[in-house]
Parts: structure tokens; C-alpha cells; sequence
């Protein structure tokens, strides 16, 4: 198969488990005890205000309109309206995202920057302290609650050390993008330092896991590479060890890490959750959690769908990147 | 089901890895303290002591300033009409009666985290079982039927990766509410915890219930099952060309007895190796949504640390042993994972953590 028969193919794929998750996020709704009519109204409304307010809403319609009104609207951008502020829910879905993609992008930073030269330091130092420091801490990273880490930095780096805040954005990268684009420099350049100070433990916080798993990921693939027939040859030819280990081995072990990477991206988002409930982080995590208290579903259906089609779109970009570097790959 | 060469690999990588056997005995104690909780645990979980708040763990001491009331030869200070105050240091020293410290309310912590290793351990296996029913028996017949069948049940297993698990958790835990099920604690219930205690001199008044997350059980397993659904379908795939199945098949073997007698004890390995992991993965998300204050547990790991927050400039240790005893749970089942990867070497993949 050709890779843009395989494109075609994985897209068509992708399109039908966005249609099965709008469907599943629209579902949700009624598996719920509660009444969406009772998070706008008092419980003692009259009768007449509440049924007027139903109609509003078109929830006395039959299932299969609510289901169109729900579905038709998304490929337009158009998730409904906020039971509490009625406002957009798109608009605000996508007020949260910068804060939450610039987090899981420096995460992703940190954990790639750590993760891929602890873990080929360890497999080439096999047996020695490097490799056995390497091993400890990606067990640990592994099991650590990234909450409970969050905790942990804000305790000592923050409120003992006093290095760091404790929490808040108070700018983001649109902030100083804008900033950059009216020509003041000087303040594009401050509020980076800020961003930068305020992101650090968030960052580290959300990619201590991942560093630790590409930390194996990376090391027991490097060993797997190096102990092939082609290292051995190249080694034989006579190519310097560099070569051999950083132009070769490592190569070809990044290929399944950087499909791995993509696939975590879910996990990701998920810690992006947790780690904005720890750190007041103003993301598309606190808006879900926010969501869910004030039972205003629509916010968090329109969130889930907005989390959920990312993810597809990636996992289509990480197959056809894979795809791309590795043509032998049997498409599937 | 466990072959004479499994137990022989099995014993073969526990006599060469230290981790191994580490990780054994970090599982086996954490049961242990989970399962004897009404024997060994120094104080009932929820007992209060205002007086006694945030007494610093073992080793330590705290320093606090305070403002009181001036006394002098016994008598309260006046001047211009006024009582007169002064700062005055406050040192808290740890004691043995609390060798982890105690927590905002004066609940012991040791205490708390034996009862929550109640919380964390029946999350971890209720919800991994569960998990794992639903995803082998999905998995089982998407790679036994094949065709529209697989086709139909992997496409709706993609959607439900297609949601971050703790994301679906929290909104699943959001909607549905927390369903919770006491149930009877027996060895409070039949007197033995109670009489050990009093003859060992230990305070008695323990809990007489143990609360059954129902809906955390339910959450965690709808959220995790895709991950067995895979790795049953592989092996399903895979074991379904073998002669024997295709002899049971010739032998007019129903399609239900030759899945369960002869696919499903010959893809058991895979399995357990990925239950191994997902105990510890479902740990850490129970741990997440008590932490967030949506799992209703009361006597939660996770459920402390978000308590000890408001104290984290006068008293870390209450967010801190909490964690620390996740870490140590967690680490314990990875290791015991590896342990059975290792020796197995099913060649699986799966999701690790929150």
C-alpha cells in the first residue's frame, strides 16, 4: 500500500472514532442522575418557568434531535452554549488551550532533553553507577503520583526555599507573543523570564513520568540496537564508536520512542489535568474540573471532544511521521 | 495452567534479581497491613485530638511563633487597660505515640495510612479484575471471530484511548456521583480486633466498616479495560491458528468452551504480567481522583495529600508520608511487574501511570 493510500485509510479510520467519541461525550449526559434544567433553575421554580426553560434548552425534543442538534454544530466549530454563563463553549475551550498545550509542550521538553541522553548514557555505561542512578530514578519516576510531586516541589522549592511561586500564569506565550507583535521587546523578553519561573515546576512536575519512561524506553532499546548484527559490522568496518552508537543505534531506537511519545500524548493531557489542580493553573484541565462542580455539561462534553479529536489527530500525525521515516513498516 | 518451565523461570529470575524479591516483600506487607488494619494500626483512622494537631513525625521538631498573653507571677498583664501579649516560641516535639506525626485535626497518620492501604489495595484489585473481565472477554472474541466482529470491538476500544484515562475517569466520577458500599469490617464485627487490642493495651473503637468505592471500582475499570482487550486479542490471534484449537474446533467444541478451555489458559501469561501493572496504574488514578476530591473516600492516600495542602508551610509531613507510601506501593507492584516480564517475557505493551 502506497503511504498516501495509507494516509487516506488512517484518516477515514480516525474520522470514524470522532464520530464514536462525539457519540460516547454525547451519551454522558444521560447517564447522569441530575437534571441539566436544575443547574440554571431553584429548586422550588415554578413549574411553567421550568418546562419554558426545558423547551429552551430543546431538551423535551426526541433523542434523535438532541443527538443532531449536538452533532451538527461540531464540524462548525459550534459546541453549544455554557448552562452557566451562556456563553460559547467553544470560545472558551479554546481560551484554555494555550495554557495547556504550552505546559505539555514544556513537559515534553523537559522529559525529551533528560530522557533520551540519561537513557543512552545508560545503556552504553551498562553495569556501571550512571546506568544504575538511570534505572533508580526511572522506577521511581514511574511510580511517583505527579500530584503528589507537584506537592512535594511547591513544599520545598517554593514555600521552604522560596525560589519559586507556588502557582498562577500570570503570562503566556499568546501574551507575549502579542507582546513581541507590538514591537515592545523589552517587555516580550520580561514576560518570558516570568513564564519561564512560573512554568518550571508545573513542567517538572508533569514530565518527571515521562522522562522516566523514555529514560527505559530509550536505554533498553539502545541495548536491544547495539547488540545487532549491523553494530557489530559498522564496529568491524572499522566506524568510530560515536558513530556507531549516535548515528546508527541511536537512530534507529528513536524511531519506536518518538511513536511511544505520541501515544502517551492522552496520558499527558491527563497529568496536564492534575497538575493545573495542583499548580491554579488556568487550563483546559481546570475548566474540566470546573465543569464537573458546577455540573454545567456542556462545558465539559465541548472539552472532552476538543481533549479527545486532539489526541486522534495526533496519533494520526505520530503513524504517518512513523510511517515516513520507517517505509518498511507494514501498513496496516 | 502454570507450566513446570514458567515456575522454574519464575524461581530462576527471583534467585538472580534483588529487585525482585524487593518488590515481593513491599507487596506482600502492604496486603498485610491493608488486610490486619484493625490489628496493627495504633488508632482508629478518623479518632481526632484538637489538642494534639500537627505533631511533627519522628526525628523532628517544629518551631512556631505565637502570640499570647503576657503572664506574670500568674496573672494576666494589663497596661492602659489592656491585656498585653508577647510572641512567644512554640516547640513541638515529635513522640512516640505518633512516630509519623498527626494531621490538621490531630488524626494519626500511621493509622491513616494503614486503613488506606484498605482504600488503594481493594481500588487496585476490584477495579484490575474487573478491567480485566471485561477487556479479555472483548479482546478474546475480537481476535477469535475476526472479521466485523474484531473490526467492531477494536474500533470502539480506540475510542475509548482516545480519551485520557484520567480525564474520562474524572468526568465519569463527575456525572454518575460517588456510589459507596459499606461493608462489614469481620474482624471488628466478630470481636476478635477488638479483644486482640484490648489485651495488647492498644486503643480500641475501631471502625466497624470497610467503604467499597463502587463507583471508583466501576470508573477505573471502564477507563482501563482496553488495555487487556489488546493484549488479549494478540494472543487470541496468535493461538487461535494452533493445532489444538482447530483439533477442539474438528471436535464440535462450542465456541464458548474452546475461547475459556483452550485460547484463554494459553494467553493466562500476557494477562497476569499486564494485571501485575495495572494494579499499580489503577492505584496511582485512584489515588488521582481522591486527591481531586472526586472519589468520596474519606481515608484515602490521595485524599490526605490534598489535605495537608492547606499545612504546607507549617506541617509537610502530612502530605508527604501519604505520598511517600503510594510511591512505596507502586514501586513494589513495578518491581514484581518486571520481575514476571522478565521471567515471562510476554513482550506486552501497556499504560503505565496517571
Amino acid at each position: 500500500m502506497s503511504l498516501s493510500r495509507f494516509l487516506i485509510k488512517r484518516s477515514l479510520q480516525g474520522l470514524l472514532v470522532i464520530w464514536g467519541v462525539i457519540t460516547v461525550v454525547f451519551g454522558l449526559r444521560f447517564i447522569s442522575p441530575g437534571d441539566p434544567a436544575n443547574v440554571l433553575l431553584p429548586p422550588d421554580v415554578d413549574p411553567e418557568v421550568r418546562a419554558q426553560v426545558i423547551a429552551e434548552l430543546g431538551l423535551n425534543e426526541p433523542l434523535y434531535v438532541q443527538y443532531w442538534q449536538f452533532i451538527s454544530g461540531i464540524p462548525f466549530g459550534d459546541l453549544g452554549l455554557s448552562l452557566v454563563t451562556r456563553t460559547p463553549v467553544a470560545a472558551r475551550v479554546v481560551a484554555k488551550l494555550p495554557a495547556t498545550l504550552e505546559l505539555a509542550i514544556a513537559a515534553t521538553i523537559v522529559a525529551v532533553v533528560i530522557a533520551i541522553p540519561l537513557g543512552v548514557l545508560s545503556a552504553t555505561r551498562r553495569h556501571e553507577p550512571a546506568d544504575y542512578g538511570a534505572t533508580v530514578f526511572s522506577l521511581v519516576g514511574i511510580s511517583t503520583p505527579n500530584f503528589w510531586l507537584g506537592v512535594m516541589l511547591i513544599l520545598v522549592l517554593a514555600v521552604q526555599l522560596n525560589l519559586f511561586p507556588t502557582s498562577q500564569r500570570p503570562i503566556g506565550l499568546d501574551g507575549i507573543a502579542m507582546l513581541l507583535a507590538g514591537g515592545d521587546v523589552g517587555a516580550a523578553v520580561d514576560g518570558f523570564v516570568t513564564w519561564l519561573w512560573h512554568i518550571t515546576l508545573p513542567a517538572i512536575t508533569l514530565g518527571t513520568y515521562f522522562t522516566a519512561l523514555i529514560t527505559r524506553l530509550t536505554r533498553s532499546g539502545m541495548l536491544d540496537q547495539l547488540g545487532r548484527t549491523y553494530v557489530r559490522a559498522s564496529r568491524a568496518k572499522g566506524l568510530p564508536e560515536t558513530l556507531v552508537r549516535y548515528k546508527h543505534a541511536l537512530r534507529n531506537t528513536l524511531i519506536p520512542v518518538i511513536t511511544v511519545i505520541g501515544l502517551q500524548l492522552g496520558t499527558l493531557i491527563g497529568g496536564a489535568v492534575i497538575t493545573e489542580a495542583v499548580f491554579a493553573w488556568p487550563g483546559l484541565g481546570t475548566l474540566i474540573i470546573n465543569s464537573i462542580n458546577a455540573r454545567d455539561w456542556p462545558v465539559l462534553q465541548g472539552s472532552l471532544i476538543i481533549v479527545a479529536v486532539g489526541f486522534v489527530l495526533v496519533n494520526i500525525l505520530v503513524d504517518a511521521l512513523y510511517a515516513y521515516v520507517n517505509p518498511q513498516v507494514a501498513y496496516d | 495452567m502454570i507450566s513446570e518451565r514458567t515456575r522454574r523461570n519464575l524461581r530462576r529470575e527471583l534467585r538472580r534479581s534483588l529487585l525482585a524479591r524487593l518488590g515481593i516483600v513491599v507487596v506482600v506487607l502492604m496486603v498485610a497491613m491493608a488486610v490486619f488494619a484493625p490489628f496493627i494500626s495504633p488508632y482508629s483512622p478518623s479518632q481526632q485530638n484538637l489538642d494534639n494537631s500537627r505533631q511533627p513525625p519522628l526525628g523532628f521538631s517544629t518551631k512556631e511563633t505565637k502570640e499570647v498573653t503576657k503572664m506574670e507571677d500568674g496573672s494576666v498583664v494589663i497596661e492602659n487597660g489592656q491585656v498585653v501579649t508577647e510572641t512567644q516560641t512554640v516547640y513541638t516535639n515529635a513522640t512516640a505515640a505518633h512516630p509519623l506525626g498527626t494531621d490538621g485535626n490531630g488524626r494519626d497518620i500511621l493509622s491513616r495510612i494503614i486503613y488506606g492501604a484498605r482504600t488503594s489495595i481493594l481500588v487496585g484489585l476490584f477495579g484490575t479484575s474487573l478491567a480485566a473481565l471485561i477487556g479479555v472477554l472483548v479482546g478474546l472474541s475480537a481476535g477469535f471471530y475476526r472479521g466485523r466482529v474484531d473490526d467492531v470491538l477494536m474500533r470502539s476500544a480506540d475510542i475509548m484511548l482516545a480519551f485520557p484515562s484520567l480525564v474520562l475517569a474524572i468526568a465519569l466520577v463527575g456525572v454518575w456521583g460517588q456510589a459507596q458500599a459499606p461493608i462489614p469490617d469481620p474482624f471488628v464485627t466478630t470481636g476478635i480486633a477488638p479483644a486482640f487490642r484490648s489485651a495488647v493495651g492498644l486503643p480500641t473503637g475501631m471502625p466497624e466498616t470497610v467503604v467499597l468505592p463502587g463507583t471508583v471500582i466501576v470508573v477505573v475499570a471502564l477507563v482501563n479495560w482496553v488495555w487487556f482487550a489488546r493484549v488479549a486479542r494478540g494472543e487470541a490471534l496468535s493461538i487461535r491458528e494452533e493445532e489444538y484449537v482447530k483439533a477442539a474446533k474438528a471436535l464440535g467444541a462450542s465456541d464458548g468452551r474452546t475461547m475459556l478451555r483452550h485460547v484463554l489458559p494459553n494467553a493466562i501469561t500476557p494477562i497476569l504480567v499486564l494485571a501485575t501493572i495495572q494494579v499499580a496504574a489503577i492505584i496511582l488514578l485512584e489515588s488521582a481522583l481522591s486527591f481531586l476530591g472526586f472519589s468520596g473516600a474519606d481515608v484515602s492516600w490521595g485524599f490526605d495529600i490534598a489535605l495537608g495542602r492547606q499545612y504546607q508551610s507549617t506541617a509537610w509531613w502530612i502530605s508527604t508520608m501519604p505520598g511517600l507510601a503510594i510511591v512505596v506501593t507502586v514501586i513494589g507492584l513495578n518491581l514484581v511487574g518486571d520481575w514476571l516480564r522478565d521471567a515471562l517475557d510476554p513482550g506486552i505493551e501497556g499504560e503505565g501511570g496517571v
